[in-house]
């Protein structure tokens, strides 16, 4: 029994791995601009593609396929940010309104350009396997790990060291004496989504050769990210961490025990306990008047 | 009569609506959408008091729909129960579900709120799909009976034929209506909506907000709990994925499009976004793209929908001030 | 070139314009999903529409009462949506006036679809939804060519006891074809036979590792894997490079070259599933179907192309015996007595609508092709699978 539970915290860590990729993203764009982007998923799934469509077009090299996928969220986050969410800042119903419409036309277009069938998609770090016990995992899964903690690494000391960085930390404190201090607030929501877009694409582009390429693979990672961004405290980078791990290996040690039909269940069921119990989350601020 | 263009457009809506049969006779295919148009138009009016009225966002609405369609169906089709009694069952049970959740959630605001309605209408979903034995599970339910006619006289009244049900769906609908306009037009609709302007200030004015919003909250589930009892009688079949997360969805986003807040926008709202598919089926994977932009461009251009517009379209023409009871 | 002569010219004219004014076309309706998460299978089911009506097209059309037809498609976008099927069955019946509906994927959405049929009197026969419970509606006007799941899990419950599986595990999808599968097979076996697991999972989820990890730790010696191609072929890579050598059980989807492409021949060795018809076989009515499917859509042809093809010419069979394109009462009356050999095998419907086409059960080779396991009568070694 204890070798299972052993196993199944490892697999929910790699899966959880993945929540956090998404969730990292999630949670700038929430920190920064207040915003539930719920889109955040087709553009990981855009990200997919993008690293397909690179892998096989232009360059049979995987990392410069997912560089070049991270380039093209990048842009699509910038028009995004400028055509639509700038339009409806401090509008949260619309936002979402905006979000829910993004997804029909970002997801039903991906079905248009590239049909429905679900593309596939093998570098040689997806074939090679390692054997970590009794379980076999690819190099892809250890690559994902390692990118993770590269990008959370790199997004730390962009946001502690950088001027940009900390001109986006200052805005998601106190929008309004950023502007004060002489920060341009368009120019860091511009770049907050442009970071959060990449980080959508690089997740995606990690984990379509994984897998499979296909037009709902973002759906759900993306509901376990917002649990994640939620239970960890939204605005928080190591919540978001936190958070998506313990979603993972939460989800997989509960197969031990409950029917897998309610492995979703579990994790609605954590989310809304930490919304009742601690709705800051667990790393999250208390604001008096905000919960 | 204080808003002359609504009144006026309530009043036509209806009478269109009692003559609907007669108008499309000859065309049962646009009956059959307007029927299920207000199958969907029940819910939204529960909607609209939610968050046209008191200003809550639900994502998972269509969660209490399927509690109040299955409990009617498995009413009617297992034990027999007749109609009426099932009806009220089933809007009972959507209303208790919502007591159940409302208590603990509502006090919670705005962004967590919307993300614990997502998780609610997922856990019922799940419940919908796997529960095999109570609701039929995800193959469905199939097999479920029209309500019995009856006679007045020499009269008959039935309700298996498409232009029976929808009459019935047309009473259902305007009682729903009637229900909402004397809430929203009540006190307790004022203090609503000065909740939804400005919690704080409304305690501060002595408003017990929160009776207020769970008071709202039930009675919203309780309304989308007969809508989804009206439509899986419509159907004659029930499944899992009729309650799912894309469909409470479409639900804010068709009370959106016809204007949240206004009386009449969750049926403009639920008619369009019913109507406009049907019509566009000659471009089927285009419509959902054409439908996202619609969503965008409302987003940007007309948060108030197509009553909004009407009505800005119309303070234009006439140039006259208006006292608007429900919206800043 | 001698010239015509005007005789010849004129008869020719005449000839052409009677043969114009001979050919029309009968439009008949199909319900399928064509986006949405289950538009995958769905592009078979048209697949197999689509080549049925161009093979009828091609031999000249179909004769109904002297006037030659060529056959056209209606076709919605249902996106396994009650709702949206339900509207437009409705619409093909009132507004395009079909004699026949064909397809829908999703058995739920068949639910909806079916009390229209009889409300507006016109025939749908379903090509791929597998709940039982649709055939036990008392629904005059509700037919299904394909096997339902009591008839695909008698096959299998069967198969099951003869090879050395216990325990058995199951991998899912958490919807209609996913559960009705497993209930299905657990209410077939008996009592005692020991199920090891049973893993769920959502349409679109792709790391079953939990699951792997679950079986393996059950000790199970075989693993029924009850979802399409695209996950299946996730499940048992995950399966095999985790080192298990349990006995593979699969869905009518794995049993395709197509499938193969997926994968390879080393990891689909052994492995059974069942199928509504062996494309390989030797049989003439396969191969014809076989060799044409592959030359106009390039891949090896699946299952539910097949059931699909099927009941295009029921459909056809059903208006010639019935004399009519237009009246959807008389076509439901000639397909209650029709009787014809179809590519999934002899087709004719029961008093609930019900076809009991033949469950065929197919296993990988090592060098990646197939035999027939069963029935008896079709055995068939490696490459006729």
């Amino acid at each position: 029994m204890a070798t299972a539970i052993l196993e199944q915290f490892i697999n929910g860590a790699m899966m959880g791995s993945i929540y956090v990729l998404m969730a990292l993203g999630m949670v700038l764009i929430y920190g920064v601009m207040h915003v539930l982007n719920f889109a955040h998923g087709v553009l990981f799934m855009v990200g997919g593609y993008m690293a397909h469509l690179y892998f096989f077009n232009l360059t049979g090299s995987y990392p410069l396929a997912i560089l070049c996928s991270m380039a093209s969220l990048a842009l699509i986050g910038m028009v995004l940010e400028r055509l639509i969410f700038r339009q409806l800042r401090d509008n949260l119903r619309m936002q979402i309104v905006a979000s829910l419409g993004l997804i029909l036309i970002i997801q039903n277009g991906v079905v248009q350009l590239w049909g429905p069938h679900a593309l596939q998609m093998r570098p040689a770090s997806v074939d090679a396997l390692v054997r970590v016990g009794q379980l076999s995992f690819t190099v892809q899964h250890f690559v994902i790990i390692g990118v993770v903690a590269l990008a959370v690494t790199v997004l730390y000391l962009f946001l502690t060291r950088t001027r940009l960085g900390t001109a986006m930390r200052a805005t998601s404190q106190h929008p309004e004496a950023a502007v004060v201090v002489g920060i341009d607030p368009n120019r860091v929501y511009t770049l907050t989504f442009m970071i959060a877009c990449a980080l959508a694409g690089l997740g995606g582009a990690l984990l379509g050769p994984l897998f499979l390429i296909f037009p709902q693979m973002g759906d759900a990672p993306m509901l376990k990210a917002l649990s994640a961004i939620i239970i960890g405290g939204m605005g928080s980078v190591p919540g978001a961490i936190v958070g998506g791990l313990g979603i993972g290996i939460l989800e997989s040690l509960s197969t031990l025990v409950i029917p897998t039909d309610y492995r979703d269940t579990i994790v609605f069921g954590a989310l809304i306990l930490m919304l009742l119990v601690r709705p800051w989350g667990i790393f999250g601020v208390r604001v008096r008047g905000e919960h | 009569m204080k808003l002359s263009l609504s009144a006026i457009a309530g009043l036509a809506l209806f009478v269109l609506g009692a003559l609907a049969p007669l108008i499309f006779g000859s065309q049962p295919y646009i009956l059959y959408v307007l029927t299920l148009a207000l199958c969907y138009a029940i819910p939204a009016i529960g909607m609209n008091l939610l968050y046209g009225y008191t200003g809550l966002v639900s994502l998972g609405h269509m969660g209490f729909a399927g509690v109040g369609a299955y409990t009617t169906a498995v009413l009617m089709k297992d034990f027999g129960v007749p109609f009426v009694p099932s009806l009220l069952a089933g809007a009972g049970a959507a209303g208790l579900i919502g007591l159940v959740v409302g208590i603990p959630c509502l006090r919670l605001r705005s962004h967590f709120f919307i993300v614990v309605t997502l998780a609610v209408g997922m856990i019922m979903y799940t419940l919908f799909n796997n529960l095999d034995a109570l609701t039929g599970g995800a193959e469905g339910l199939p097999g479920i009976p029209r309500p019995e006619g009856f006679a007045i006289g020499a009269f008959e009244v039935e309700f298996r034929s498409l232009t029976g049900f929808y009459l019935l769906v047309f009473t259902v609908t305007a009682l729903v209506f009637l229900l909402q306009y004397v809430l929203v037009r009540s006190d307790f609709g004022r203090s609503l909506s000065s909740v939804r302007q400005d919690e704080s200030l409304a305690a501060a004015r002595g408003v017990n907000v929160f009776a207020h919003k769970l008071f709202a909250f039930v009675l919203s589930a309780a309304i989308a709990g007969v809508g989804g009892a009206m439509k899986v009688l419509f159907l004659r079949a029930a499944a899992p994925l009729s309650f799912e997360l894309q469909e409470s969805i479409n639900l804010i986003m068709m009370l959106i499009l016809g204007g949240a807040g206004y009386l009449i926008g969750p049926i403009i709202g639920a008619i369009t976004f019913v109507a406009l598919p049907e019509f566009l089926r000659v471009a089927s994977e285009l419509r959902l793209i054409f439908f996202g932009f619609v969503l965008l461009l409302l987003a940007r251009f007309a948060p108030r929908g197509i009553c909004g517009l009407t009505e800005a379209a119309y303070t234009k023409l006439s140039n006259r001030e208006k006292a608007v009871v429900a919206h800043t | 070139m001698r010239r015509l002569t005007i005789p010849a010219a004129l008869a020719a004219a005449l000839c052409a314009q009677a043969a114009y004014a001979q050919e029309e076309t009968v439009t008949i309706g199909i319900v399928t999903a064509e986006t949405g998460p289950l538009a995958a299978p769905g592009k078979f089911q048209m697949n197999g529409f689509n080549l049925a009506v161009e093979t009828i097209n091609e031999q000249g059309g179909f004769e109904v009462d002297g006037t030659t037809y060529k056959l056209e498609l209606q076709v919605y976008d249902t996106r396994c949506n009650a709702a949206e099927g339900a509207s437009a069955m409705q619409r093909l019946a009132t507004v395009d006036q079909v004699p026949i509906v064909l397809g829908e994927l999703c058995s739920p959405v068949a639910a909806a679809e079916a009390p229209i049929a009889q409300d507006m009197q016109v025939p749908l026969i379903i090509t791929v939804p597998t709940a039982s419970n649709l055939t036990e509606q008392d629904n005059p006007y509700f037919f299904r060519i394909n096997a339902h799941n009591g008839q695909l899990n008698r096959a299998l419950a069967d198969y099951v006891q003869t090879i050395d599986a216990e325990p058995l595990a199951f991998i899912a999808w958490n919807n209609d074809a996913g559960r009705g599968g497993v209930n299905g097979m657990q209410a077939l076996l008996p009592e005692d036979y020991e199920i090891g697991y049973v893993g769920y999972f959502n349409v679109g989820e792709v790391d079953f590792s939990n699951h792997v990890t679950n079986i393996r730790n059950s000790g199970a010696k075989s693993v029924m894997l009850l979802m399409d191609e695209e996950p299946g072929a996730l499940a048992i890579r995950q399966l095999r490079d985790a080192g298990l050598d349990v006995q593979l059980i699969g869905t009518l989807a794995m049993g395709s070259n197509r499938f193969l492409d997926r994968l390879n021949a080393d990891y689909l060795n052994g492995m059974v599933q069942y199928n509504s018809f062996p494309p390989n076989a030797p049989l003439e009515r396969i191969k014809a179907f076989s060799d044409a499917y592959s030359a106009k859509f390039g891949e090896e042809s699946h299952g539910f192309a097949a059931q699909s093809y099927d009941a295009v010419f029921a459909a056809v069979e059903a208006m010639k015996a019935a004399g009519t394109t237009t009246d959807g009462a008389a076509v439901r009356d000639a397909l209650a007595e029709l009787s014809f050999e179809g590519v999934i095998g002899p087709i004719s419907f029961d008093e609930q609508g019900q076809a009991s086409p033949p469950v065929y059960m197919t296993e990988w080779c090592e060098g990646g092709d197939r035999k027939v396991i069963f029935p008896a009568e079709m055995v068939a070694d490696c490459g006729a699978g």
